[in-house]
Protein backbone atom coordinates (compact mmCIF):
# COMPACT_ATOMS: atom_id res chain seq x y z
CA UNK A 1 0.00 0.00 0.00
CA UNK A 2 2.86 2.35 0.79
CA UNK A 3 4.10 2.40 -2.77
CA UNK A 4 0.86 3.85 -4.18
CA UNK A 5 1.67 7.48 -3.26
CA UNK A 6 5.12 7.05 -4.78
CA UNK A 7 3.72 5.72 -8.07
CA UNK A 8 1.11 8.44 -8.05
CA UNK A 9 3.76 11.13 -7.53
CA UNK A 10 5.88 9.68 -10.34
CA UNK A 11 2.90 9.57 -12.66
CA UNK A 12 1.91 13.13 -11.87
CA UNK A 13 5.51 14.32 -12.39
CA UNK A 14 5.77 12.54 -15.73
CA UNK A 15 2.45 14.00 -16.84
CA UNK A 16 3.45 17.49 -15.72
CA UNK A 17 6.77 17.26 -17.55
CA UNK A 18 5.06 16.06 -20.72
CA UNK A 19 2.49 18.83 -20.49
CA UNK A 20 5.13 21.51 -20.03
CA UNK A 21 7.05 20.35 -23.07
CA UNK A 22 3.90 20.00 -25.12
CA UNK A 23 3.07 23.62 -24.35
CA UNK A 24 6.60 24.75 -25.01
CA UNK A 25 6.65 23.15 -28.43
CA UNK A 26 3.84 25.44 -29.45
CA UNK A 27 5.64 28.56 -28.27
CA UNK A 28 7.91 29.29 -31.17
CA UNK A 29 10.03 32.37 -31.07
CA UNK A 30 12.66 34.14 -33.09
CA UNK A 31 15.35 32.73 -30.85
CA UNK A 32 14.36 29.13 -31.26
CA UNK A 33 16.82 26.75 -32.82
CA UNK A 34 16.00 25.32 -36.21
CA UNK A 35 13.96 22.14 -36.13
CA UNK A 36 15.70 18.83 -36.10
CA UNK A 37 14.00 18.15 -39.44
CA UNK A 38 15.81 21.07 -41.02
CA UNK A 39 19.14 19.71 -39.89
CA UNK A 40 18.64 16.15 -40.93
CA UNK A 41 20.84 16.53 -43.96
CA UNK A 42 23.47 18.64 -42.35
CA UNK A 43 26.10 16.61 -40.57
CA UNK A 44 27.92 17.63 -38.47
CA UNK A 45 25.26 19.35 -36.42
CA UNK A 46 26.38 22.83 -35.72
CA UNK A 47 26.58 23.69 -32.09
CA UNK A 48 28.02 26.65 -30.33
CA UNK A 49 30.28 25.13 -27.66
CA UNK A 50 29.83 28.26 -25.61
CA UNK A 51 26.26 27.24 -24.90
CA UNK A 52 27.40 24.40 -22.67
CA UNK A 53 29.90 26.58 -20.84
CA UNK A 54 27.16 29.10 -20.18
CA UNK A 55 25.72 26.81 -17.52
CA UNK A 56 28.60 27.80 -15.25
CA UNK A 57 27.45 31.41 -15.41
CA UNK A 58 23.68 31.04 -15.77
CA UNK A 59 23.41 29.00 -12.58
CA UNK A 60 26.00 31.03 -10.68
CA UNK A 61 24.64 33.42 -8.01
CA UNK A 62 27.57 35.89 -8.23
CA UNK A 63 26.10 37.99 -11.05
CA UNK A 64 22.67 38.28 -9.44
CA UNK A 65 24.25 39.21 -6.11
CA UNK A 66 26.43 41.82 -7.77
CA UNK A 67 23.55 43.38 -9.72
CA UNK A 68 21.39 43.40 -6.57
CA UNK A 69 24.17 45.15 -4.66
CA UNK A 70 25.09 47.67 -7.34
CA UNK A 71 21.79 48.64 -8.91
CA UNK A 72 18.18 49.40 -8.06
CA UNK A 73 15.70 46.82 -6.82
CA UNK A 74 13.83 47.06 -10.11
CA UNK A 75 16.94 46.28 -12.19
CA UNK A 76 17.85 43.41 -9.87
CA UNK A 77 14.38 41.89 -10.27
CA UNK A 78 14.50 42.34 -14.04
CA UNK A 79 17.93 40.67 -14.15
CA UNK A 80 16.76 37.68 -12.09
CA UNK A 81 13.70 37.21 -14.31
CA UNK A 82 15.79 37.35 -17.49
CA UNK A 83 18.33 34.92 -16.09
CA UNK A 84 15.56 32.49 -15.17
CA UNK A 85 14.20 32.68 -18.68
CA UNK A 86 17.69 32.07 -20.09
CA UNK A 87 18.16 29.10 -17.77
CA UNK A 88 14.94 27.51 -19.02
CA UNK A 89 15.97 28.08 -22.63
CA UNK A 90 19.37 26.61 -21.86
CA UNK A 91 17.73 23.37 -20.67
CA UNK A 92 15.65 23.29 -23.85
CA UNK A 93 18.75 23.86 -25.98
CA UNK A 94 20.56 20.96 -24.33
CA UNK A 95 17.53 18.71 -24.82
CA UNK A 96 17.27 19.71 -28.44
CA UNK A 97 20.91 19.00 -28.98
CA UNK A 98 20.73 15.56 -27.40
CA UNK A 99 17.74 14.82 -29.61
CA UNK A 100 19.81 15.76 -32.65
CA UNK A 101 22.62 13.57 -31.39
CA UNK A 102 20.26 10.62 -31.14
CA UNK A 103 18.81 11.26 -34.59
CA UNK A 104 22.30 11.30 -36.07
CA UNK A 105 23.11 8.15 -34.17
CA UNK A 106 19.97 6.41 -35.45
CA UNK A 107 20.87 7.25 -39.03
CA UNK A 108 24.41 5.97 -38.53
CA UNK A 109 23.20 2.84 -36.73
CA UNK A 110 20.94 1.82 -39.63
CA UNK A 111 23.99 1.00 -41.73
CA UNK A 112 25.91 -0.74 -38.98
CA UNK A 113 25.60 -4.54 -38.94
CA UNK A 114 27.54 -4.95 -35.67
CA UNK A 115 24.96 -3.51 -33.34
CA UNK A 116 24.62 -5.09 -29.94
CA UNK A 117 20.96 -5.25 -28.79
CA UNK A 118 21.99 -4.96 -25.13
CA UNK A 119 23.94 -1.79 -25.84
CA UNK A 120 21.07 -0.36 -27.85
CA UNK A 121 18.63 -1.04 -25.03
CA UNK A 122 20.98 0.56 -22.55
CA UNK A 123 21.31 3.60 -24.82
CA UNK A 124 17.54 3.86 -25.14
CA UNK A 125 17.19 3.69 -21.37
CA UNK A 126 19.83 6.42 -20.89
CA UNK A 127 18.03 8.59 -23.43
CA UNK A 128 14.75 8.13 -21.59
CA UNK A 129 16.43 8.86 -18.28
CA UNK A 130 17.99 12.01 -19.73
CA UNK A 131 14.59 13.24 -20.87
CA UNK A 132 12.95 12.57 -17.51
CA UNK A 133 15.86 14.12 -15.59
CA UNK A 134 16.12 17.20 -17.78
CA UNK A 135 12.33 17.55 -17.71
CA UNK A 136 12.28 17.47 -13.93
CA UNK A 137 15.23 19.87 -13.88
CA UNK A 138 13.29 22.22 -16.14
CA UNK A 139 10.38 22.14 -13.70
CA UNK A 140 12.69 22.78 -10.76
CA UNK A 141 14.25 25.80 -12.53
CA UNK A 142 10.79 27.06 -13.39
CA UNK A 143 9.59 26.66 -9.82
CA UNK A 144 12.53 27.85 -7.74
CA UNK A 145 14.74 29.72 -10.22
CA UNK A 146 18.18 28.89 -11.61
CA UNK A 147 20.18 29.79 -8.51
CA UNK A 148 18.41 27.34 -6.24
CA UNK A 149 18.36 24.71 -8.97
CA UNK A 150 22.10 25.04 -9.62
CA UNK A 151 22.96 22.01 -7.51
CA UNK A 152 21.00 19.76 -9.87
CA UNK A 153 22.41 20.95 -13.21
CA UNK A 154 25.05 18.23 -13.14
CA UNK A 155 22.43 15.47 -13.51
CA UNK A 156 21.10 16.27 -17.00
CA UNK A 157 24.57 17.36 -18.12
CA UNK A 158 26.14 14.17 -16.79
CA UNK A 159 23.57 12.00 -18.54
CA UNK A 160 24.02 13.94 -21.77
CA UNK A 161 27.78 13.35 -21.51
CA UNK A 162 27.16 9.66 -20.95
CA UNK A 163 24.94 9.52 -24.03
CA UNK A 164 27.68 11.12 -26.06
CA UNK A 165 30.18 8.52 -24.91
CA UNK A 166 27.76 5.70 -25.69
CA UNK A 167 27.11 6.97 -29.21
CA UNK A 168 30.75 7.76 -29.95
CA UNK A 169 31.64 4.25 -31.16
CA UNK A 170 29.04 4.03 -33.85
CA UNK A 171 29.00 7.53 -35.23
CA UNK A 172 31.11 7.85 -38.36
CA UNK A 173 34.43 9.58 -38.09
CA UNK A 174 34.29 13.22 -39.09
CA UNK A 175 30.86 13.50 -37.49
CA UNK A 176 31.83 15.27 -34.35
CA UNK A 177 28.18 15.39 -33.36
CA UNK A 178 29.20 18.66 -31.93
CA UNK A 179 28.79 17.61 -28.41
CA UNK A 180 31.66 19.68 -27.28
CA UNK A 181 28.72 20.83 -25.29
CA UNK A 182 28.79 17.93 -23.09
CA UNK A 183 32.45 17.96 -22.37
CA UNK A 184 31.70 20.01 -19.31
CA UNK A 185 35.24 21.22 -19.04
CA UNK A 186 35.43 24.98 -19.36
CA UNK A 187 38.61 25.88 -21.14
CA UNK A 188 40.90 28.49 -19.65
CA UNK A 189 39.97 32.02 -20.59
CA UNK A 190 43.29 32.77 -22.22
CA UNK A 191 43.31 29.94 -24.70
CA UNK A 192 44.59 30.65 -28.17
CA UNK A 193 42.30 31.14 -31.10
CA UNK A 194 40.64 28.07 -32.52
CA UNK A 195 41.33 28.19 -36.19
CA UNK B 1 48.50 23.41 -52.28
CA UNK B 2 46.33 26.22 -53.47
CA UNK B 3 43.66 27.27 -51.00
CA UNK B 4 45.08 25.14 -48.22
CA UNK B 5 45.89 27.00 -45.06
CA UNK B 6 48.91 25.93 -43.10
CA UNK B 7 48.73 26.01 -39.34
CA UNK B 8 52.07 27.85 -39.14
CA UNK B 9 50.75 30.60 -41.40
CA UNK B 10 47.59 30.89 -39.34
CA UNK B 11 49.61 31.15 -36.17
CA UNK B 12 51.89 33.77 -37.71
CA UNK B 13 48.90 35.82 -38.86
CA UNK B 14 47.27 35.52 -35.46
CA UNK B 15 50.44 36.68 -33.73
CA UNK B 16 50.74 39.54 -36.16
CA UNK B 17 47.17 40.66 -35.47
CA UNK B 18 47.68 40.40 -31.72
CA UNK B 19 51.04 42.13 -31.56
CA UNK B 20 50.54 44.87 -34.12
CA UNK B 21 46.89 45.70 -33.68
CA UNK B 22 45.17 44.25 -30.65
CA UNK B 23 48.03 44.99 -28.25
CA UNK B 24 47.41 48.69 -28.85
CA UNK B 25 43.74 48.38 -27.94
CA UNK B 26 43.09 48.42 -24.23
CA UNK B 27 40.62 45.89 -22.85
CA UNK B 28 38.66 43.05 -24.37
CA UNK B 29 35.57 45.14 -24.87
CA UNK B 30 37.37 47.62 -27.08
CA UNK B 31 38.93 44.70 -28.96
CA UNK B 32 35.52 43.17 -29.49
CA UNK B 33 34.18 46.40 -30.94
CA UNK B 34 37.22 46.68 -33.18
CA UNK B 35 37.02 43.10 -34.45
CA UNK B 36 33.27 43.34 -35.06
CA UNK B 37 33.87 46.52 -37.06
CA UNK B 38 36.19 44.56 -39.37
CA UNK B 39 33.21 42.49 -40.48
CA UNK B 40 31.07 43.32 -43.47
CA UNK B 41 27.44 43.69 -42.37
CA UNK B 42 26.14 42.19 -45.60
CA UNK B 43 28.42 39.25 -46.15
CA UNK B 44 29.59 38.59 -42.60
CA UNK B 45 33.17 38.37 -43.88
CA UNK B 46 36.10 40.09 -42.26
CA UNK B 47 38.47 42.48 -43.99
CA UNK B 48 41.84 43.71 -42.81
CA UNK B 49 43.95 45.40 -45.42
CA UNK B 50 47.30 45.06 -43.67
CA UNK B 51 46.85 41.44 -42.70
CA UNK B 52 45.58 40.51 -46.15
CA UNK B 53 48.59 42.18 -47.79
CA UNK B 54 51.07 40.46 -45.55
CA UNK B 55 49.42 37.06 -45.70
CA UNK B 56 46.37 36.28 -47.86
CA UNK B 57 42.78 37.50 -47.87
CA UNK B 58 41.46 34.06 -46.83
CA UNK B 59 43.95 33.72 -44.05
CA UNK B 60 43.22 37.21 -42.74
CA UNK B 61 39.50 36.39 -42.68
CA UNK B 62 40.05 33.16 -40.80
CA UNK B 63 42.30 34.77 -38.24
CA UNK B 64 39.98 37.71 -37.68
CA UNK B 65 36.97 35.42 -37.28
CA UNK B 66 38.81 33.18 -34.82
CA UNK B 67 40.14 36.07 -32.78
CA UNK B 68 36.70 37.65 -32.72
CA UNK B 69 35.24 34.38 -31.39
CA UNK B 70 37.97 34.19 -28.78
CA UNK B 71 37.52 37.70 -27.45
CA UNK B 72 33.74 37.30 -27.44
CA UNK B 73 34.02 34.03 -25.55
CA UNK B 74 36.16 35.62 -22.88
CA UNK B 75 33.62 38.41 -22.43
CA UNK B 76 30.63 36.08 -22.38
CA UNK B 77 32.17 33.93 -19.70
CA UNK B 78 33.30 36.78 -17.49
CA UNK B 79 31.15 37.98 -14.60
CA UNK B 80 28.93 41.06 -14.75
CA UNK B 81 31.31 42.69 -12.30
CA UNK B 82 34.24 42.19 -14.69
CA UNK B 83 32.09 43.38 -17.57
CA UNK B 84 31.37 46.61 -15.71
CA UNK B 85 35.12 47.18 -15.37
CA UNK B 86 35.62 46.38 -19.05
CA UNK B 87 32.92 48.84 -20.09
CA UNK B 88 34.25 51.49 -17.73
CA UNK B 89 37.73 51.09 -19.20
CA UNK B 90 36.28 51.25 -22.72
CA UNK B 91 34.46 54.52 -21.96
CA UNK B 92 37.62 56.05 -20.52
CA UNK B 93 39.68 55.00 -23.55
CA UNK B 94 37.36 56.51 -26.14
CA UNK B 95 37.01 59.86 -24.44
CA UNK B 96 33.22 60.06 -24.17
CA UNK B 97 31.44 60.83 -20.92
CA UNK B 98 29.88 57.99 -19.00
CA UNK B 99 26.39 59.50 -19.07
CA UNK B 100 26.46 59.98 -22.87
CA UNK B 101 27.86 56.50 -23.36
CA UNK B 102 25.20 54.82 -21.23
CA UNK B 103 22.39 56.83 -22.86
CA UNK B 104 23.51 56.03 -26.41
CA UNK B 105 24.28 52.39 -25.71
CA UNK B 106 20.95 51.81 -24.03
CA UNK B 107 19.18 53.32 -27.01
CA UNK B 108 21.17 51.95 -29.95
CA UNK B 109 22.33 48.71 -28.34
CA UNK B 110 25.44 48.51 -30.54
CA UNK B 111 26.70 45.50 -28.57
CA UNK B 112 24.13 43.34 -30.37
CA UNK B 113 26.12 43.58 -33.60
CA UNK B 114 29.36 42.53 -31.94
CA UNK B 115 28.28 38.90 -31.64
CA UNK B 116 30.22 36.47 -33.87
CA UNK B 117 28.21 34.91 -36.67
CA UNK B 118 28.36 31.34 -35.39
CA UNK B 119 27.20 32.13 -31.86
CA UNK B 120 23.94 30.61 -30.76
CA UNK B 121 20.96 32.90 -30.13
CA UNK B 122 21.11 31.82 -26.49
CA UNK B 123 24.71 33.01 -26.16
CA UNK B 124 23.85 36.28 -27.88
CA UNK B 125 20.93 36.85 -25.51
CA UNK B 126 23.09 36.02 -22.51
CA UNK B 127 25.73 38.51 -23.62
CA UNK B 128 23.17 41.25 -24.30
CA UNK B 129 21.61 40.72 -20.87
CA UNK B 130 24.99 41.00 -19.14
CA UNK B 131 25.90 44.16 -21.03
CA UNK B 132 22.54 45.74 -20.20
CA UNK B 133 22.99 44.87 -16.54
CA UNK B 134 26.53 46.29 -16.62
CA UNK B 135 25.18 49.50 -18.18
CA UNK B 136 22.56 49.74 -15.43
CA UNK B 137 25.28 49.38 -12.81
CA UNK B 138 27.40 52.05 -14.50
CA UNK B 139 24.41 54.36 -14.71
CA UNK B 140 23.67 53.88 -11.02
CA UNK B 141 27.31 54.49 -10.09
CA UNK B 142 27.33 57.64 -12.14
CA UNK B 143 24.14 58.92 -10.55
CA UNK B 144 25.47 58.29 -7.06
CA UNK B 145 26.69 61.56 -5.50
CA UNK B 146 30.43 61.69 -4.98
CA UNK B 147 31.50 61.84 -1.34
CA UNK B 148 32.28 65.35 -0.13
CA UNK B 149 36.08 65.57 0.11
CA UNK B 150 35.82 68.02 3.06
CA UNK B 151 33.86 65.58 5.16
CA UNK B 152 35.69 62.48 3.94
CA UNK B 153 38.82 62.77 6.08
CA UNK B 154 38.82 64.76 9.26
CA UNK B 155 41.90 66.86 9.84
CA UNK B 156 44.21 65.69 12.57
Amino acid sequence: MTEYPLFLAMGVTALAVSLVFLLLRKRRSFYEYPDAKDQETSIPISWDPLTSELSARIFNPDDSDFVARESSRQVARWFRTKRSSLALDWVLAIRKHVNLLMQTYRRAARNNPDLNPANELSLGFEFLLFHVTSGIFYLVVWLVGPLKAAAFVRYPLGLAGQLRKMTEDILPRGTPVAVELLDNKPEPNNRTATL
Amino acid sequence: MHGELKFADLEAARRDLENRTLAKIEGDFARLIYLASMRDYNTGEYHHEGLACQFTETLARRVLAATHRDVFRRLVLCSVEELVEQLDSYVRSNGSTLSDFVRVWEKLQPYTVTVPLDSSPLTARFFALNVRAALAVLERRQARPLPDPRSASPRP
